[in-house]
């Protein structure tokens, strides 16, 4: 949301969101936008007019925020972050008594109530007191110190340089680089709401880290993003790696260890397949949606799972995407393998991948996806679970109309980038000649 | 407010306040009521969100946030208190930024801005921000003890039982006692918003204070309200004075050193008219409310204002009912007299004051203020507001409340059966028409 947020607007959303819940404590947290304070102190007034406690976990990483919510027995929380959208927007995650973002279902079942107005407002009397909590990020950080080799990682002495992107990360950054005895240089990590750039990790965007890591012969680079749950790897040599191998690194590391069920959505990387196939593990793919992967994770028992965007989620630590996690597991392969993160990057099967997109409505998209349907089915494998995605030999296209804006989005992958590039011209032909035919 | 409290209820009083100030600094502050964390917050939001700086004082005392207004530069402030009403209701008031309430046109045109719903949106990287202060305890203390005859009171080692009612002052009155060197003896000082009786300064709310009093030798006892405007006092040897008594005591003193006009109400004791005529001094009347008294006190080029409900202001210290400045006033004359306060109470004319409040809906308060005009129709009648009837030994007045459901009598005379009988025919004709 953008300009659209009033006070006004976001209290009636938490008392929506706490007459959903029921009575107990909510966990609030933010990520560094300016206008953090103004929606934090909106949603504390509409939390306490129905007779929840909310806890104020201040600047948190999004992680740590649901961690918490689960830790300290708290009946939901809510994250106000609005991700790697631009500094000026804000926006509301909730999160229910078990740690996690909530889904389709549950969002339709509290809107409900938000546009029904139906609150249920406690008298003055039963109103509870607002409660801080100081040391938000421990729990975090003590689950992942606890499930990796710390002694293993921190024998290396790895030289990490980190960019917290001016986001909630940089509140655990230090302590946890500490922890696994890395010597660090850290970057962006002025919590003063200016992100430090434009939040995609492409090289434009990350010289100066680059820089740095050429400079001072660092071992690995990390970029995190605002609310700190997805992250992108920097090579030895200054060269971000893809946001795709972030996940391929650590389910080729997760599966080495304990081979199981991987699950990640439909637009992520073949190489994911590719990986498991090796360890003969299934993989599940899922609709684009993060809790839509952590749901499947949950169902499937899978070991490992995440988005190519740099989300690892590994249900061990817990059922969410975490940059810490991520760091961790990139850490630990690199301690137990004796390889440098260049190394283990060319391990990982070769895919490139393109993102475009055109316009259209839902409204469009749908017919011209039934006709491509009808023409690729039996032919092609094929996949309508979000949109259409066709798997070809080492090759796929995948096809989908966006949930927030009138766009139709095309991911292509092949194994080399004429590949990738051709197959997305085709595509977009067709589209467009359906489009216009339609 | 009482029930009905919504956060969009309040974000929408302060939106229109925010929009009001236009983006400038606003000085925020709440007593200990249950419903304060809910409604600082939507408070703070709302200020942000049009662009208001919030200088926040969290929990403080009403008359001290209205001296940081002018200390600090703010534009304006809000503070977040029901005055004496109980633990269930709050209410958000205006200050302008002289550190006094809004005036009926102020108040007006932030009516408009809320009716019209039209509030103030800025672009994000214009929000406001929170900037906590600190300090400003000690900045308000220091200026009061100088404003004060603090040597004398500091020498005169007083032992004095403050009961701030759990309230704005909890906690607070230790470092007014620290300034003029009191010993004190503190009943329900803990800031918790749980009221042990009802936070309004009058004889009956005063029990444990008195026995307290008593008990520990004291030299005088205070009882304040929530939002520490007002004091009753209780004397060493325990006895509850009338909050009556609270405002004269201080003009008596203060008129002496510095002759000039005074501002009450119809509804204030004549002991206020004694003082002044004693010093030659001329009273003006307003309607009840502190808005209407402070802003007369303004017009008029009054020295001081106040209340029979124990709220006193002097213009000299700051525009505002002040609760700590009335005990700072009652001490410094004690310790200048040498007198004990039952001594010094003793010296002021002798009246009985008597007073009862009635439900009564609002919706039938007009018609009953009418009839009740019949029934006085053959005295002398004024109107300014409510109905007041004066007589030669006294005097009654009947107004319906502008905050409460309420028709309030108070009635005064030399004889206490004369109060009574008067008080109690108006209360039985009220009560027959509610």
């Amino acid at each position: 949301m953008g300009d659209s947020l009033t006070p006004q607007l976001l209290a009636g959303f938490a008392q929506a969101f706490g007459s959903y819940l029921g009575r107990g404590k909510v966990i609030v947290g933010q990520d560094a936008r300016i206008s953090g304070t103004m929606v934090k102190n909106a949603i504390y007034s509409g939390i306490l007019s129905v007779g929840c406690q909310p806890v104020d976990v201040g600047i948190c990483p999004i992680p740590s925020i649901l961690i918490l919510t689960k830790e300290r027995r708290a009946i939901g929380g809510i994250a106000v972050t609005a991700s790697h959208n631009p500094k000026d927007w804000n926006g509301l995650k909730f999160i229910n008594g078990k740690g996690l973002f909530l889904n389709h279902s549950q969002i339709e079942e509290f809107l409900d109530i938000y546009h029904q107005g139906e609150f249920s407002l406690v008298k003055v009397e039963k109103y509870k007191s607002l409660l801080s909590e100081k040391n938000p990020t421990d729990l975090h950080l003590k689950k992942l110190l606890s499930y990796l080799n710390v002694d293993l990682i921190r024998r290396k002495k790895f030289k990490v340089a980190a960019d917290c992107y001016n986001g909630a990360g940089a509140v655990l950054m230090p302590q946890f680089l500490k922890a696994l005895g890395c010597q660090m240089i850290l970057i962006n990590t002025t919590l003063d709401g200016a992100f430090a750039h434009h939040p995609e990790p492409v090289p434009e965007n990350i010289s100066k880290l680059s820089r740095i890591i050429k400079e001072k012969n660092v071992d690995i680079g990390f970029v995190q993003d605002a609310d700190a749950d997805r992250l992108a790897i920097v090579n030895e040599k200054g060269e971000p790696i893809g946001e795709e191998l972030t996940l391929a690194l650590a389910v080729k590391y997760i599966l080495n260890k304990k081979p199981g069920p991987v699950v990640t959505n439909l637009s992520t990387t073949q190489a994911i397949d590719d990986i498991a196939g090796e360890h003969n593990a299934p993989v599940f793919r899922t609709k684009i949606g993060e809790i839509n992967v952590v749901e499947e994770i949950i169902n499937r028992k899978a070991v490992i799972g995440g988005e190519g965007n740099g989300g690892v989620i590994f249900p061990e630590i817990h059922p969410c995407r975490d940059s810490f996690t991520a760091i961790g597991l990139t850490l630990e392969y690199m301690a137990s393998s004796g390889k440098s993160i260049s190394q283990l990057q060319r391990e990982i099967p070769k895919y490139y991948m393109i993102k475009d997109k055109i316009d259209g409505t839902s409204e469009q998209a749908y017919p011209m996806l039934n006709e491509l349907k009808k023409k690729y089915s039996g032919k092609e494998q094929i996949s309508t679970l979000d949109g259409l995605k066709i798997n070809f030999r080492d090759a796929w296209i995948h096809i989908r109309p966006s949930n927030t804006e009138s766009i139709i989005r095309i991911v292509a992958e092949a194994k080399s980038r004429d590949g990738a590039e051709m197959l997305l011209k085709k595509f977009k032909k067709e589209i467009l000649k359906i489009l216009k035919w339609k | 407010m009482g029930e009905t409290i919504t956060p969009e209820l309040v974000m929408n009083f302060a939106s229109a306040f925010g929009t009001f100030l236009n983006s400038q600094k606003v000085l925020l502050g709440r007593d200990t009521r249950i419903s304060g964390p809910m409604l600082h917050s939507a408070v703070t939001s709302a200020l942000l969100a049009t662009g208001c700086d919030v200088l926040d004082l969290g929990i403080c005392p009403t008359p001290v946030l209205q001296y940081m207004v002018k200390r600090l530069k703010a534009k304006g402030s809000i503070s977040m208190s029901a005055g004496h009403n109980d633990s269930n209701w709050n209410a958000l008031t205006f200050i302008n930024k002289e550190g006094t309430y809004l005036n009926e046109y102020q108040g007006e045109e932030i009516l408009d801005i809320y009716h019209l719903g039209k509030f103030k949106k800025v672009p994000s990287d214009r929000l406001g921000k929170i900037k906590p202060q600190r300090d400003y305890l000690d900045i308000y203390f220091k200026s009061l003890a100088q404003f004060l005859d603090s040597e004398t009171i500091k020498k005169a080692n007083f032992k004095v039982v403050i009961d701030p009612c759990n309230g704005g002052g909890a906690g607070i009155v230790d470092l007014f006692c620290q300034y003029l060197n009191c010993e004190l003896v503190a009943v329900n000082n803990e800031p918790s918003g749980y009221f042990p009786h009802d936070p309004e300064p009058r004889p009956r709310n005063a029990k444990e204070v008195a026995s307290i009093t008593k008990i520990t030798k004291a030299d005088i006892g205070f009882l304040l309200n929530s939002d520490v405007s007002r004091a009753s006092i209780v004397t060493e040897d325990g006895e509850t004075l009338s909050e009556e008594y609270t405002f004269p005591l201080v003009t008596n003193y203060y008129l002496k050193k510095k002759p000039g006009i005074v501002i009450s109400n119809h509804c204030t004791s004549r002991m206020i008219e004694d003082a002044a005529r004693y010093f030659g001094c001329h009273v003006v009347k307003t309607k009840v409310g502190q808005s209407y008294s402070i802003q007369s006190m303004i017009d008029e080029g009054a020295i001081m204002a106040g209340e029979g409900s124990g709220g006193v202001a002097i213009k000299e210290f700051q525009p505002a009912f002040d609760a700590f400045l009335t005990m700072g006033m009652i001490l410094e004359i004690m310790a200048q007299k040498k007198k004990k306060i039952s001594e010094i109470v003793k010296q002021l004319p002798r009246y009985h004051i008597v007073k009862e409040k009635i439900y009564c809906p609002p919706v039938k308060a007009h018609s009953i203020v009418n009839e009740l005009k019949k029934l006085y129709s053959r005295q002398e009648l004024k109107l300014l507001d409510g109905i007041k009837v004066e007589k030669e030994d006294g005097w009654i007045h009947i107004r319906a409340s502008a905050t409460e459901p309420m028709i309030r009598i108070i009635s005064e005379s030399q004889s206490r059966e004369k109060a009574l009988e008067r008080l109690e025919k108006a209360s039985n004709f009220i009560s027959q028409l509610v």
